[in-house]
């Protein structure tokens, strides 16, 4: 019987069939309606939403860098001895997570370069999130009813963090292993429950049984990535649902999105971007070194290098170790560790306050309503500037990371550095606020539109060696600075606009009429209507 | 008509460029595919690393043998005052060497007096007791007045916290003249080590020993670090195989001093194969070094190099007003 069909049916041609095929999933799945919604997404213009996208696609490089790893990475404590192609470590004892990343370094075809790449990916992945959590705070995205999305963005940042630190600490190298002894101090400071913790995640004191590795690959390649794929997939979810904010602009309003629909336009864009952001990782991962393991050795409890730095993304907290005064609190009988401030209470109070910022502002502003419409940094000067503070303020315990590392450059005496940064991380941030705020004023006070474009003079010397200076003929969008109003061309009288004239025609400067010129409409922007 | 049509040809090849709107669009995949093939070219891959970290030794071992990378100081001062016959004049003056049991000859005590009188006198005093500003040599030992005058930290040029390391004003030779005077001057102190074992000293062991007591103030990578007020751990990328074994045995400045009885020549061997090879010429596989001060470099390539390239990347995508 189904061959008497199918003598039938007309022959279908490649494109029809892809058609029916195509009809046949959809009838079954529903995709078409998703797809609609995908495909009719708007994406706005402006560069500077490209940045979440950077992310996004350092970490898809790090799942795929990642899997690779996966295939070669031992995740055991267990003391073996070197038998590899490195030849100052040949001989040595090494723990079988060391000899193996050792492996992906010098015998793995492209290990080392897909090793590079997801080091320099997770670096970028945190570095393009900060960057696009600071244009996400200054313009005011986050506000209604983006709070939860800022939330998800907040909490893939937390994640991002602990599984850089997890991943640093996998090959059992002389620095990460002197990273995982601060971790475990720091655990262990926290008041009551410290050392049950600390104990229980080692599996004994310092430097445990041995499992803390298996542990901290377990988390690092399932646990983490698989909440954090499933945020992603969340934050994307709400972009989508919410769509995008913009800024102000001609023909954009509180309720429209003005920008390239996904298809035809953005998805070009988006995957060339995805392609730069694979070429720039590929590129460093190809060129620049990072972690160099086999320099470092195997670590042991017992050895210690000079000058560790974690990460740049830890190293606020580094710094915040470094500049903590040896104080100790004793409360209740109980001793509450130096290390508990900088270490515990310092991010967790940071992260908190990132959590719930939205809903800070909304109550000090008493501003409940929604916005779609982007704010300039500076129409908000109160928050560009708290921001900018704290943007300082997270910089110097940055800098202060390397104390060493800057005192020893500029030759000063380790000590100051140290004093220095005592004080300077908590009067810098007031003196950088104080300046924005100042700025922010200034800015708007030079009008919507000011300082984009000046009006220059033209002096003149007419054939009787009279001197005049007029201004440039109006064009197009230039305003006036002080009344924030179209300028009118300036009216001459007869005999001086005939003189103008013949001068103008001498030096090649064109009438005075202005003309209104539109800028062409560009192609592909499409307007939406918000629901 | 032939050169109509050629003309014609020629115009469609040329109207190329008024399509650069889309030749735009494909200008990030063009900019990629250059990128990926560079990095791929010139990426040394692990493989090639490995084999030539394993001839490493051959090589490097000639290197110690031969000279240093510098080839200013000690080494090449040491093996050619090894290697060269003594001066045929009495051999009266002190012993320098471990290695050699021929003392350094009365000519040489002579020559060193007159450079100690003009430039180490004024400090050190007549006799190279000592002053208010400047420590008693006398019984200190050649190895560590050899370690001070081929490093170039003595003579000092300024009286700073820590003298620097800077090109010697002597030459090994007469270095050599004032080591054999101010040894003459009273007995005691380590000889200048015998480091003719480093040849057959084993790296992995060096690396070992390196990482145990070293690495705590000269970093892993050797670079060197600040410590505390004002003092500092000096690089180790210039020392010579001789002044690194000088300096273990005779604790310069804030170093500590490794006795043999602590350390055996045989392990200051080791490390001085490891300081000079491993340290001094590190396997930079997977691309620039970036100074060997780990992730504070790092960090700063990724964020100005990468994040940077990637938001100029976004603002030639964007739009910009």
């Amino acid at each position: 019987m189904p061959s008497l069909l199918k003598k039938d049916k007309p022959k279908q041609t490649g494109a029809e069939k892809a058609t029916a095929g195509a009809k046949w999933l959809d009838d079954r799945l529903g995709l078409a309606k998703g797809g609609r919604v995908f495909f009719n997404k708007i994406f706005p213009d402006h560069w500077s939403f490209m940045l979440g996208e950077i992310a996004l696609y350092s970490f898809v490089v790090l799942l795929v860098t990642g899997v690779f790893l996966t295939l070669y990475y031992v995740p055991s404590a267990d003391m073996m001895t070197y038998h590899g192609s490195y030849a100052p470590l040949k001989g040595t004892q090494v723990s079988a997570a060391y000899n193996s990343t050792l492996a992906i370094s010098f015998n793995v075809r492209f290990g080392l370069l897909v090793r590079q790449m997801h080091h320099w990916a997770a670096d970028i992945f945190l570095g393009a999130i900060a960057v696009h959590m600071c244009r996400v705070f200054f313009t005011g995205a986050f506000r209604r009813p983006r709070e939860l999305n800022w939330i998800v963005g907040v909490t893939l940042l937390i994640l991002g963090i602990s599984n850089g630190f997890l991943g640093y600490s996998l090959p059992d190298d002389l620095i990460s292993g002197t990273g995982l002894r601060i971790m475990f101090s720091v655990v262990e400071s926290i008041p009551v429950v410290g050392t049950h913790l600390a104990f229980w995640l080692f599996g004994g004191n310092y430097p445990g049984n041995g499992v803390i590795i298996p542990r901290m690959y377990m988390l690092h390649v399932l646990l983490v990535p698989a909440i954090m794929v499933a945020l992603v997939g969340a934050h994307l979810a709400l972009l989508v649902k919410q769509k995008h904010t913009q800024f102000s602009g001609p023909g954009k309003t509180e309720k429209n999105v003005v920008g390239t629909p996904m298809w035809p336009g953005f998805m070009f864009k988006t995957q060339g971007y995805f392609f730069l952001v694979v070429a720039v990782l590929a590129g460093l991962g190809g060129w620049a070194q990072i972690n160099p393991i086999w320099q470092y050795g195997q670590y042991f409890p017992y050895k210690v290098s000079y000058a560790v730095q974690p990460d740049w993304y830890m190293g606020w907290l580094d710094g915040a170790l470094r500049i903590m005064p040896s104080w100790e609190f004793q409360n209740f009988g109980y001793m509450i560790p130096n290390m508990f401030f900088p270490s515990v209470l310092l991010p967790g109070i940071a992260f908190n306050i990132f959590i719930v910022w939205p809903f800070i502002e909304a109550k000090v502003r008493k501003d409940y309503k929604e916005h779609h419409l982007l704010e300039r940094p500076r129409d908000n000067p109160w928050r560009t500037s708290i921001g900018a503070g704290a943007l300082a303020f997270f910089f110097m315990l940055f800098a202060a990371s390397s104390t060493d590392v800057l005192a020893n450059y500029f030759n000063i005496s380790l000590n100051l550095v140290l004093w220095f940064f005592r004080f300077a991380t908590y009067i810098i941030p007031f003196i950088v606020s104080a300046v924005t705020y100042k700025m922010c004023l200034e800015l708007q006070a030079l009008g919507q539109y000011g300082g984009r474009r000046k009006r220059f003079n033209v002096v003149l010397r007419t054939a009787e060696g009279e001197y005049l200076s007029v201004k440039t003929p109006a064009r197009p969008g230039d305003l006036d600075i002080l009344s924030g109003e179209e300028e009118e061309p300036l009216e001459l009288t007869e005999q001086v606009s005939q003189k103008l004239r013949e001068s103008a025609e001498l030096i090649g400067v064109s009438g005075s009429e202005s003309t209104k010129v539109q800028p062409p409409a560009d192609e592909g922007v499409r307007t939406v209507e918000r629901d | 008509m032939a050169f109509r049509r050629l003309h014609v040809d020629w115009l469609i090849f040329l109207s190329i460029p008024f399509k650069l709107k889309y030749l735009r669009k494909l200008l990030p995949f063009v900019v990629i595919a250059t990128v990926i093939m560079i990095a791929m070219t010139t990426f040394r891959s692990g493989a090639q690393i490995s084999k030539s970290g394993s001839s490493m030794e051959n090589l490097a071992s000639v290197s110690t043998s031969t000279s240093s990378p510098s080839g200013s100081t000690t080494t090449s001062a040491t093996t050619t005052t090894e290697a060269k016959p003594k001066p045929p004049s009495v051999n009266t003056g002190p012993l320098l060497y471990e290695s050699s049991g021929t003392p350094a000859s009365k000519s040489q005590v002579e020559q060193g007096k007159i450079y100690f009188d003009q430039s180490c006198s004024s400090c050190h005093g007549m006799g190279a007791e000592g002053s208010s500003r400047a420590p008693n040599l006398v019984g200190l030992g050649p190895a560590t007045i050899d370690f001070w005058l081929t490093t170039g930290r003595m003579p000092l040029s300024n009286t700073i916290v820590q003298p620097e390391r800077k090109p010697p004003r002597y030459d090994p030779s007469q270095s050599l003249d004032i080591v054999a005077y101010v040894t003459s001057l009273g007995p005691g102190g380590p000889l200048i080590p015998n480091i003719s074992g480093v040849p057959n000293a084993s790296i992995a062991e060096g690396a070992s020993l390196f990482a145990l007591n070293c690495a705590g103030c000269h970093t892993i990578t050797g670079a060197g670090d600040e410590l505390a007020s004002g003092a500092y751990a000096p690089s180790l990328h210039q020392a010579t195989p001789t002044q690194v074994a000088e300096a273990i045995r005779t604790g310069p400045a804030n170093m500590p001093r490794f006795s043999p009885g602590i350390m055996t020549n045989r392990q200051v061997n080791d490390i001085v194969k490891y300081v000079t090879q491993s340290i001094q010429h590190p396997n930079n596989a997977g691309g620039f070094g970036l100074g060997g001060v780990g992730p504070v470099a790092e960090g700063f390539v990724g964020l100005l190099i990468g994040v940077g390239i990637l938001m100029l990347f976004a603002l030639w995508i964007g739009d910009r007003s």
